[in-house]
C-alpha cells in the first residue's frame, strides 16, 4: 500500500485550473522528484498535499489518513518546507525552533535535544540567540530545514529547497536531504535543479499546466519522451513539456 | 527659493507611482471608501450638532475640539515618522528608484508630492462635506466652507512633511542617544497636543491658550472653524494663515535639507515581516519546558509584541488617551449628560481594533497551517495574549476617568448607573472591537508571503476590510451602548431601592453579551485563517 496516495486531485483558483485530475502513488521511504516549468502547479500540489490548501475535488491520503477529513492526524506525519519560507523575524533562532517544535507536538526533552543537535550539525550554534530577522538567507533556510524535521516526520515535502542558495549552503542542504532519505523518510522533492532530481529521486513526475504528463524512473521517462538511452534529464524534461507544435529547444 | 530639485525627474517619478497605484479596480474601491467616509461625516456632524444643542455641552463647533482632532492626526503621523514610515517606500522603489542616478532630495520631493496629492484627493471630499454641513448650520455659505477645507488640507500636508522630516532625522547623528531624544520628543508632542483640551478646564492660565494657538493644529482649527462659524476676524485670519504657511515652508525646507545626503537606509520598506529590530541578539525567553502548547503560543505573541514597535505605540496611545479623558472629565463635560458616557465608550472602545488588526502580518501561516493545531483555538490564544496589554493600559485610564465621574454622580443614582455600566462597557467594547479587528485581519489582512495578492489588490482588500470592520463592529457593540442609554430610564422606573441589583444584573448581562460576541468573532477569525490560500 502506498504511503501517499493522491486520487483525481483538482484545484481551482476561481476560473484558473491549477491542478487537473492529478493521481499519484508514492511508496514508503521513496524519494519522489517533482519537476515542471514555472506555474505548472508544483507548489499548489505540494501545498494541497500538506493540507494548507483545500482540494476542489479528489482525495489525498497519507498512510490511509485523508488529509481533508483528519487534517491534524495527517499533519503530525508531515514535514513541509515551502519555496520561500518566511519565519518569525522577531523571535530568536532558539525561540523560533522551540515554538515550531511545540506546535508540532514534540516532547520537551526530545525537542531540546533535537534543536541542540541540529544547530550543531548546521553550524548555527552561535546564532541561537540571534533574531531570525538578522540571519542571512542561507542561515534562514537552514533554520527552516531544522524546523521542518523537528518532529521527525515520516513524510517530507520540500518545495525548491535549493533555490538561491550559495554553493556552501547548497551542499549542506543536499547532505541533509541525503541523511533524511537514508533514514527512510518518504520525500517529495520539487526542484528546478535536474541534477539534484536525478541524483536523489528514484522516480520523477513531470507536471505541466496542472497535469502529470509523465511519471517514472529516468529510464521510463526517456522512453516516454522518445529520447536517446543516454539522454540527460534536462533533454527529457524539455521534450515532455514542449507545447504542441513547438519545437523542443534541444533541437 | 532654489530647492535644487529637477521638476522633470520629480514628475516622472510621480507619474510612475500614480500609474502603479491607481488601477480601475482600486479607483472603484476608493470611490466606495470615499462615499462611506462622506456618509459617516454627515451622520457624525449632524449628531454632534443636535447633541451639543440639546445638552448645551458646547456652543456648536468649537476651535478647541477642532484643534484637538487635528492634533490627534498629528500625533499619529509623528509616531509613524519615528517608526521609519514617514516616507513610505515599497520594494520596487528600492530595486528601481534607489538604484537609479536620481538625487535623494528629488526622491524626497516626489514622495512628498505624491503623498500630498493622494491626501488632498482623498481627504478633501469628506473634509469639504464636514465644513459644508457646519456652514449650512451657521449660514455662512459654501465658498467659506471650501476655503476652510483648503486650510485644513494645508495642515494635513504639514503633518506629512513633519512625519517625513522625523523619519529622515533618525539617520542624522543622534546615535546612541536616539532613543532618549525620541522618547523626550514624543512626550513633548503629547503634552503640546493636549494643550487645547486644557482650555476646557475653568480658570486655566491664558498663556496655555496662546501656546496652543500658534501650533499648526491650533492655527488650522482657528482659521477653519472661525471661517465656517462666521466669526468676523479677517486680519487676524490673514496673520494666522501666514503663520500656517510658515510652518509648511519650514518643514519643507527642513526636509529638503535633511534629504540632501543618502537617506535610504533609514526608510522602512513596507513589506510584511520586514520589521527592523534595534538589537540583533536577544536573550531567548521562550522556554517551552513544562509549559502547555497554548501557554507557549501566548508567550510567543507577547515576545513578538514586546520586540516590535507595537508595545510602544500602545503605550503612547494609552498615555495620550488617559491624559485627554482625565482632563475632559475634570472639565465637567461628562457630567452634563449620561449621553456623554457614549464618548467614553467610543473613545476607549475604539482602541481595541488598532494594533489587533496587524497580528496577521506577524503570523507565519504556512507554519501554523502545516501544523496539527486548531486554528480557532490558536486565534483565541493570540487574542488572550494581545488583550492582556490592552487591558493593562486601558483599565487605569478607565479608573482615572471613572473616579471623578462616580464621585460627581453619587447624588443622582440613575446617572450613576450609567457610569457604572459605561466604565466596564468601554473595556468590553475594546475587547469586541479587538476581536473584530482580528477577524477582519484574518480575512483581508496581508499575510507573510502572499503570492496572489498584489499591492493594488491588497489596497482594495484594505478598503473592504475597513468598511466591513466598521459596520460589523458597530453592530456588535450597539447592544452595550443601548444598555447604557437605557439604564437611566430603567433606574428611574424601578426606583432607588432596586438600583444595586439592577446594576449588578446589567453588568452581568453586558459581560455575557461581550463574551458571546468575542467568541463568535474569534471563531470566525479562526475559520477565515483556515480558508486562506494566499500563503
Amino acid at each position: 500500500m502506498p504511503q501517499i496516495s493522491v486520487e483525481r486531485l483538482t484545484k481551482h483558483y476561481g476560473t484558473l485550473v491549477a491542478l487537473d485530475n492529478v493521481s499519484l502513488d508514492i511508496g514508503s521511504g521513496e524519494v519522489f522528484g517533482l519537476l515542471g516549468p514555472n506555474g505548472a502547479g508544483k507548489s499548489t500540489l505540494l501545498k494541497t498535499l500538506v493540507g494548507i490548501l483545500r482540494p476542489t475535488s479528489g482525495t489525498i491520503r497519507i498512510d490511509a489518513i485523508d488529509i481533508v477529513v483528519e487534517p491534524e492526524k495527517a499533519k503530525r506525519m508531515i514535514g513541509y518546507l515551502p519555496e520561500n519560507p518566511s519565519l518569525y523575524t522577531g523571535l530568536t533562532t532558539l525561540e523560533f525552533l522551540q515554538f515550531v517544535g511545540k506546535i508540532r507536538g514534540v516532547d520537551d526533552e526530545l525537542l531540546e535535544r533535537e534543536i541542540s543537535e541540529s544547530l550543531k550539525s548546521f553550524g548555527l550554534e552561535e546564532k541561537r540567540n540571534s533574531l531570525v530577522g538578522s540571519l542571512s538567507k542561507g542561515m534562514k533556510q537552514k533554520v527552516a530545514l531544522i524546523a521542518t524535521s523537528l518532529h521527525n516526520p515520516e513524510v517530507l515535502v520540500l518545495d525548491e529547497p535549493l533555490t538561491a542558495l550559495d554553493p556552501k549552503t547548497r551542499v549542506s542542504v543536499k547532505d541533509w536531504i541525503g541523511a533524511q532519505t537514508r533514514r527512510g523518510v518518504t520525500t517529495i522533492l520539487s526542484t528546478h535543479d535536474l541534477d539534484v532530481a536525478q541524483s536523489h529521486a528514484g522516480r520523477i513526475a513531470i507536471i505541466d499546466h496542472g497535469k502529470i504528463v509523465a511519471v517514472g524512473d529516468i529510464e521510463s521517462l526517456r522512453k516516454m519522451a522518445r529520447a536517446e538511452s543516454d539522454a540527460r534529464l534536462e533533454d527529457v524534461f524539455l521534450r515532455l513539456t514542449a507545447e504542441k507544435g513547438e519545437d523542443p529547444i534541444l533541437k | 527659493m532654489n530647492l535644487g530639485l529637477s521638476l522633470g525627474t520629480v514628475g516622472v517619478l510621480v507619474r510612475y507611482w500614480v500609474k502603479g497605484r491607481f488601477t480601475k479596480a482600486t479607483l472603484v474601491g476608493l470611490a466606495v471608501g470615499e462615499t462611506f467616509s462622506i456618509v459617516f461625516v454627515l451622520f457624525g456632524s449632524s449628531t454632534y450638532l443636535s447633541f451639543s444643542n440639546r445638552v448645551g455641552l458646547t456652543t456648536g463647533l468649537s476651535e478647541v475640539a477642532g484643534s484637538l482632532l487635528l492634533a490627534l492626526y498629528l500625533v499619529g503621523l509623528i509616531q509613524s515618522g519615528f517608526n521609519g514610515s514617514g516616507l513610505p517606500v515599497n520594494s520596487s522603489d528600492v530595486d528601481y528608484v534607489f538604484t537609479s542616478p536620481v538625487p535623494p532630495r528629488e526622491v524626497f520631493g516626489a514622495k512628498i508630492l505624491l503623498n500630498s496629492l493622494t491626501t488632498v484627493l482623498f481627504g478633501f471630499p469628506p473634509i469639504l462635506v464636514l465644513y459644508l454641513r457646519f456652514s449650512a448650520y451657521y449660514r455662512t455659505g459654501w465658498p467659506v466652507a471650501i476655503l476652510a477645507g483648503m486650510v485644513t488640507l494645508v495642515f494635513l500636508v504639514i503633518g506629512l512633511l513633519l512625519s517625513a522630516d522625523i523619519t529622515l532625522s533618525l539617520g542624522r547623528g543622534i546615535g546612541q542617544r536616539k532613543k532618549l531624544w525620541r522618547n523626550l520628543f514624543i512626550t513633548l508632542v503629547l503634552v503640546i497636543s493636549l494643550l487645547p483640551i486644557t482650555l476646557l478646564i475653568p480658570e486655566v492660565p491664558g498663556v496655555i491658550a496662546e501656546a496652543a494657538r500658534i501650533l499648526p493644529n491650533g492655527l488650522a482649527a482657528t482659521i477653519s472653524v472661525g471661517l465656517v462659524s462666521g466669526t468676523s476676524r479677517t486680519i487676524a485670519y490673514l496673520v494666522d494663515l501666514l503663520l500656517l504657511f510658515g510652518w509648511l515652508v519650514g518643514f519643507l525646507l527642513l526636509g529638503v535639507r535633511l534629504s540632501r545626503g543618502h537617506f535610504y537606509e533609514v526608510l522602512e520598506v513596507s513589506v510584511p515581516g520586514a520589521e527592523k529590530f534595534d538589537e540583533p541578539n536577544q536573550s531567548s525567553r521562550l522556554n517551552p519546558r513544562g509549559r502547555s502548547l497554548w501557554s507557549v503560543v501566548r508567550l510567543k505573541e507577547r515576545i513578538l509584541i514586546s520586540r516590535t514597535r507595537e508595545a510602544r505605540a500602545l503605550f503612547v496611545n494609552a498615555m495620550f488617551l488617559s491624559g485627554f479623558l482625565v482632563i475632559y472629565a475634570l472639565s465637567g463635560s461628562f457630567q452634563s449628560s449620561p449621553t456623554s458616557f457614549l464618548f467614553i465608550l467610543f473613545i476607549i472602545g475604539s482602541f481595541g481594533s488598532g494594533t489587533a488588526s496587524r497580528w496577521i502580518e506577524k503570523e507565519r501561516l504556512w507554519i501554523l497551517k502545516s501544523s496539527p493545531v486548531s486554528m480557532r483555538r490558536y486565534v483565541k490564544e493570540v487574542y488572550r495574549a494581545r488583550l492582556a496589554p490592552l487591558l493593562f493600559y486601558l483599565t487605569p485610564v478607565t479608573v482615572a476617568v471613572g473616579v471623578p465621574l462616580v464621585l460627581s454622580q453619587l447624588e443622582q443614582p440613575p446617572l450613576l448607573l450609567g457610569v457604572v455600566l459605561a466604565l466596564p462597557g468601554a473595556l468590553e467594547i475594546a475587547g469586541i472591537t479587538m476581536a473584530g479587528g482580528m477577524y477582519f485581519a484574518s480575512r483581508y489582512g496581508q499575510s507573510s508571503a502572499d503570492d496572489i495578492l498584489s499591492s493594488q489588490a491588497q489596497e482594495l482588500a484594505d478598503i473592504r476590510r475597513f468598511l466591513f470592520q466598521t459596520v460589523i463592529n458597530l453592530i456588535m457593540v450597539s447592544p452595550l451602548i443601548l444598555l447604557v442609554l437605557a439604564s437611566e430610564r430603567l433606574a428611574s422606573s424601578l426606583g432607588p431601592g432596586s438600583l444595586p441589583a439592577l446594576a449588578a444584573s446589567l453588568v452581568v448581562v453586558s459581560i455575557v453579551f461581550a463574551s458571546f460576541a468575542i467568541n463568535v468573532l474569534l471563531n470566525k477569525a479562526g475559520d477565515a485563517v483556515s480558508r486562506r490560500e494566499d500563503l
